[in-house]
């Protein structure tokens, strides 16, 4: 197994857009750690390494690899005390083979940890920190109901980095309620100058059923950027990072040299991961020439109730046969600006990766490099309308 | 029981919407018990989830009552409810011919509308016996003795021993169904006579076929009888009779001054008209009932699949509907933009509404609708004269004399306050104002001619959004006047798309092309191209909106390790593109077509 996900679902207060799994702070958090670390001893004891048989999963056919990345993502990981993610980590080190330089990484938001609990975390092996910060005015943070200001942010950092931390990533977003390019791009700026060595720039997305979508469309108190001007915003920001040294190595992600995000890569390479804790997904070859992706259950009572019960909390199981392992290896690979390896495509299915998307080679989104499927400028931007041709 | 006709009463309610006929049905048949309280539901007779959800009625449908009166005796009241809505009455008409009597139902705190008025005027001259109720009267708006005055000023009935009810409450009903037996004459048929069976309304059971909704007035038929049909010749042998309770419920015989239903073997729904006569095969009557006057479709508009693949399940449910709705007419169509399709001729536009409703719900079809257009009489330089119902078979201007288009008279009744904006209304509309009578202080009705293209779209919107719902209204066709119409063209990216485009007045061409055009801008979506939308009369365009090149599709979020609902949304956008059209190189999806008609201009 080559990454670990653990998903922490708490938050001081969900933010109003976030679909996530995530809920306020509540009495199961002091057992959730607990229930993690059942959940892996288990998954472990009935698979060796991997989920149990009932998965369709016989086990290794070799030695498993050394697992070298493992992420806590929320919610905000952060948010539980310091010694019950240590607490996870051993138990994923005690079930787990993890190899020595493996990049350990924790989602925090700011006001979420102090300055002991990082240089704990640190300490006990967690080696990369990643920040929602999304923007430093506060004015446009309060409008989507984040709980923390600019300045609560540095002092995170500033905290993040006493502790000894020095791979860090920022998240911050365009597209926010009321937000201008002018306004992205100082926070841009200001995330530079603090010469973090990873950005990651989402575009907000607007979900049904969150509170900043019944603001927006319903009771109209906000209004988003439209269309285009969250695409000049992006286009902005990609430009404004080249130039200040971040190469964009996927559609949102910008990194200094040798700082790419891991894990990150093991979801665009489809690789396999295990995913543990509520909500939490897992992909890992199966039985013959199948691909499994499971989906812990979404609730943490029912997540809580089966792990009592000493059952795994698998509460979906999906089987992907060969063209739609291919068709996901290319959906992912494309993210990244370098795009799909054609060799390790063929390795890994057999095909050459333009036999076997034919119809796509027409369009005018690709780059004529010879050894990666890769899209252009152009072509990073439209990534859907070119999947949707596919097949 | 033994049957005897002396104990029958066949009649019929008549109210306009919301006035509480439907009501007043379910507290009869509550009365009577005709219905358990298990199997009752709100408007009972109203079996469509269209006529429940809007609170109208659209298609008769009937019940079978028994009904002990004080004198003792049991009495089969025998109910034909009738559409309330201007567009439906054909459908009025034809139960109404089956009936010896009719309840009219007026509104405590509202009086007599439009609509009601023109259905009392089809049952009298039906010669049927009118019964006015008066319901609503514990409303605390309610004036029933206005509204009895009105009756007897407006309609000139008598309205002293009109019934004051609440159907809400349940107040008056027993009252109601006495004089319906008291007032009402019984049928006078001939038991004894060769069969005469007249048929008001027809049903598609999946069970016992084609059914025939029928009003014996002479003999009797059973299982078993074979029986004819008088407008074709045709000869069918019964499998069942039977009266409604409202659901179906066989009995032996159905005699003179009965109301039930046929079975019989007949395999195709086209073989069953609406109107026709039923008689023994082997003893005919001498000549049939008076049938139903033909109904002329006043709007129509294309239907399309919007899957281009499920036409052929697009023409089965039109069979089907065609069966109990003979008021709709199709016929095969192509469109450049949408492909195979079906040219529909409609009574108005709330009936057209309720077809392509009923054909979605019933049928689970996805459709496509191409804005509603009347007839119009076109002249050519060379003396010939085409009818036009489709505006993309409508010569080039050189090759046209003049056209005409179809003109209605129509009748508005409105509370005074609502004068000035409605006549505002009509005169946007090219309306010409006829007169306007005072029914009494507060009440009055205003007769203008309309140009029948102006009211198909948004007239009736307008007009209860300009009198707070209070104006009702009601139309006839008066006939055909020559007029200044031109064909107005949509262009995306260069290309017509046959299926926006419709016929207009000169003067209305603009407002109407611009609004159009701007709402298209809105539903098509962005494309990785510009778009220009071209609103054109001929070759001039006069008006253009641009829909912008797509600038990002990309879901710039990251979902974690969730892959399955990042590929589920990129099948959702398959699935979407799917349902598009191509016009030319554009895209459109099919809403777009919809979204369109309802504009106002």
């Amino acid at each position: 197994m080559n990454a670990i996900y653990i998903h922490i679902p708490y938050c001081i207060r969900k933010c109003d857009y976030c679909d996530f799994c995530s809920v306020p702070l509540n009495d199961s958090a002091v057992r959730y750690a607990d229930l993690v670390r059942k959940e892996i001893a288990l998954s472990n004891r009935r698979g060796g390494g991997a989920p149990n048989k009932s998965l369709g999963f016989v086990g290794a056919r070799v030695s498993p690899p050394a697992v070298n990345s493992i992420f806590f993502g929320g919610g905000t990981p952060t948010i539980l005390p310091a010694e019950q993610l240590i607490g996870i980590l051993d138990e994923i080190r005690s079930n787990f083979t993890v190899s020595p330089d493996a990049e350990i990484s924790v989602e925090c938001n700011p006001k979420t940890a102090n300055a002991a609990a990082l240089a704990a975390l640190y300490k006990a092996g967690f080696n990369r920190l990643s920040i929602g910060l999304q923007s430093t005015n506060d004015a446009l943070l309060a409008n989507v109901g984040r709980v923390h200001t600019c300045a609560d942010f540095l002092q995170t950092l500033t905290e993040t980095r006493a502790a000894g931390f020095t791979n860090i990533n920022v998240d911050v977003m365009h597209g926010l309620p009321g937000q201008t390019q002018e306004q992205y791009l100082d926070t841009l700026c200001r995330v530079c100058d603090l010469n973090v060595p990873h950005i990651s720039a989402y575009a907000l997305i607007l979900e049904k059923g969150t509170p900043l979508y019944r603001k927006v469309e319903i009771e109209q108190i906000l209004t988003l950027p439209d269309e285009d001007a969250v695409a000049d915003m992006q286009d902005a920001g990609i430009a404004y990072l080249a130039q200040r040294g971040y190469a964009r190595y996927e559609i949102s992600n910008f990194a200094k040299a040798g700082h790419a995000c891991r894990h990150n890569l093991v979801y665009w390479n489809n690789e396999p991961y295990l995913g543990f804790g509520v909500a939490a997904h897992s992909s890992l070859p199966g039985e013959g020439r199948i691909w499994l992706r499971t989906a812990n259950a979404e609730s943490i009572s029912t997540y809580e109730k089966k792990l009592r019960k000493n059952k795994l909390p698998t509460a979906e199981t999906i089987k992907l046969n060969l063209s739609e392992q291919m068709f996901e290896t290319v959906m992912l690979g494309l993210r990244k600006v370098e795009g799909v390896d054609r060799r390790a495509f063929e390795n890994r299915f057999g095909l050459p990766v333009d036999d076997v998307y034919a119809e796509a080679a027409h369009l005018d989104c690709w780059t004529d490099s010879a050894t990666h499927l890769q899209l252009n400028a152009h072509g990073l931007d439209m990534l859907n309308t070119v999947l949707v041709s596919f097949r | 029981m033994n049957y005897d006709q002396h104990f029958v009463r066949n009649f019929s309610i008549i109210a306009h919407i919301d006035h509480g006929k439907s009501t007043l049905a379910d507290r009869m048949m509550e009365h009577n018990q005709t219905v358990s309280e298990r199997d009752m539901a709100a408007q009972l007779l109203d079996s469509m989830d269209i006529e429940r959800e809007r609170g109208i009625t659209i298609k008769a449908s009937a019940v079978r009552m028994n009904y002990k009166h004080t004198d003792g005796q049991t009495y089969i009241l025998n109910l034909i409810d009738t559409p309330g809505h201007v567009d439906f009455t054909y459908e009025v008409s034809r139960a109404l011919a089956a009936c010896e009597g009719a309840v009219l139902v007026v509104d405590a705190t509202q009086g007599i509308e439009a609509q009601t008025l023109a259905n009392v005027y089809l049952a009298v001259d039906g010669g049927l016996e009118i019964m006015p109720v008066i319901n609503k009267i514990d409303l605390a708006s309610a004036d029933p003795e206005r509204v009895a005055q009105e009756i007897e000023d407006v309609i000139g009935l008598p309205a002293d021993e009109a019934p004051r009810i609440s159907a809400k409450s349940g107040i008056g009903t027993e009252q109601v169904l006495q004089q319906i037996v008291d007032l009402i004459p019984p049928p006078k048929g001939d038991e004894n006579a060769p069969l005469k069976a007249l048929i008001f309304d027809c049903y598609y059971d999946n069970y016992k076929g084609a059914l025939s909704y029928v009003r014996v007035f002479d003999g009797s038929v059973k299982q078993g009888d074979r029986i004819a049909s008088m407008a074709t010749g045709n000869v069918f042998e019964v499998t069942e009779v039977g009266y409604f309770t409202p659901s179906l419920r066989a009995c032996d015989c159905l005699r003179a001054g009965e109301v039930g239903y046929i079975a019989a073997s007949i395999k195709s729904v086209a073989e069953t008209k609406v109107g026709d006569t039923l008689t023994a095969a082997d003893n005919p009557a001498a000549e049939a009932l008076p049938g139903y006057k033909k109904v002329n479709s006043m709007v129509y508009c294309g239907i399309y699949p919007a899957d281009g693949a499920h036409y052929d399940d697009l023409r089965d449910a039109l069979d089907k509907l065609k069966l109990n709705d003979a008021s709709l007419s199709y016929e095969k169509e192509v469109s450049v933009a949408l492909g195979y399709g079906f040219r529909c001729g409609f009574l108005g536009l709330l009936h057209m509404e309720i077809i392509t409703e009923r054909l979605e719900r019933e049928f689970d079809l996805d459709l496509v609708t191409t804005a509603p257009s009347v007839v119009y009489h076109v002249n050519l330089t060379n003396g010939e004269k085409l009818e036009i119902d489709n505006p993309a078979n409508l010569p080039s201007v050189a090759e046209i004399a003049f056209m005409e288009e179809p003109i209605v008279k129509s009748s508005i009744m409105t509370p005074t306050a609502y004068v000035g904006p409605i006549m505002e209304l009509c005169t946007e509309k090219r309306g010409v104002f006829l007169d306007m009578v005072y029914q009494d202080k507060e009440r009055v009705t205003l007769h203008y001619t309309l140009p029948l293209n102006e009211i198909i779209y948004d007239f009736f919107d307008q007009l209860k959004s300009r009198s707070r719902g209070y104006a009702s209204f009601d139309y006839e066709l008066e006939g055909y006047k020559k007029s200044d119409l031109v064909r107005l063209d949509f262009l995306l990216n260069g290309d017509i798309c046959d299926a926006l485009s419709t016929i207009v007045h000169r003067d209305r061409a603009y407002p109407k092309g611009r609004a159009v055009a701007e709402k298209l801008k809105d539903v098509i979506p962005r494309q990785q191209f510009e778009i220009p939308v071209q609103a054109a009369i001929g070759s001039k365009v006069i008006a253009r909106e641009t829909v912008r090149a797509v600038r990002k599709d990309v879901l710039a979020k990251c979902y974690g390790g969730d892959i399955t609902r990042k590929k589920k949304l990129l099948e959702k956008q398959k699935e979407g593109k799917k349902r598009m059209r191509q016009v030319g190189s554009v895209s459109v999806p099919s809403d777009a077509f919809m979204s369109v008609l309802r504009i106002n201009g």
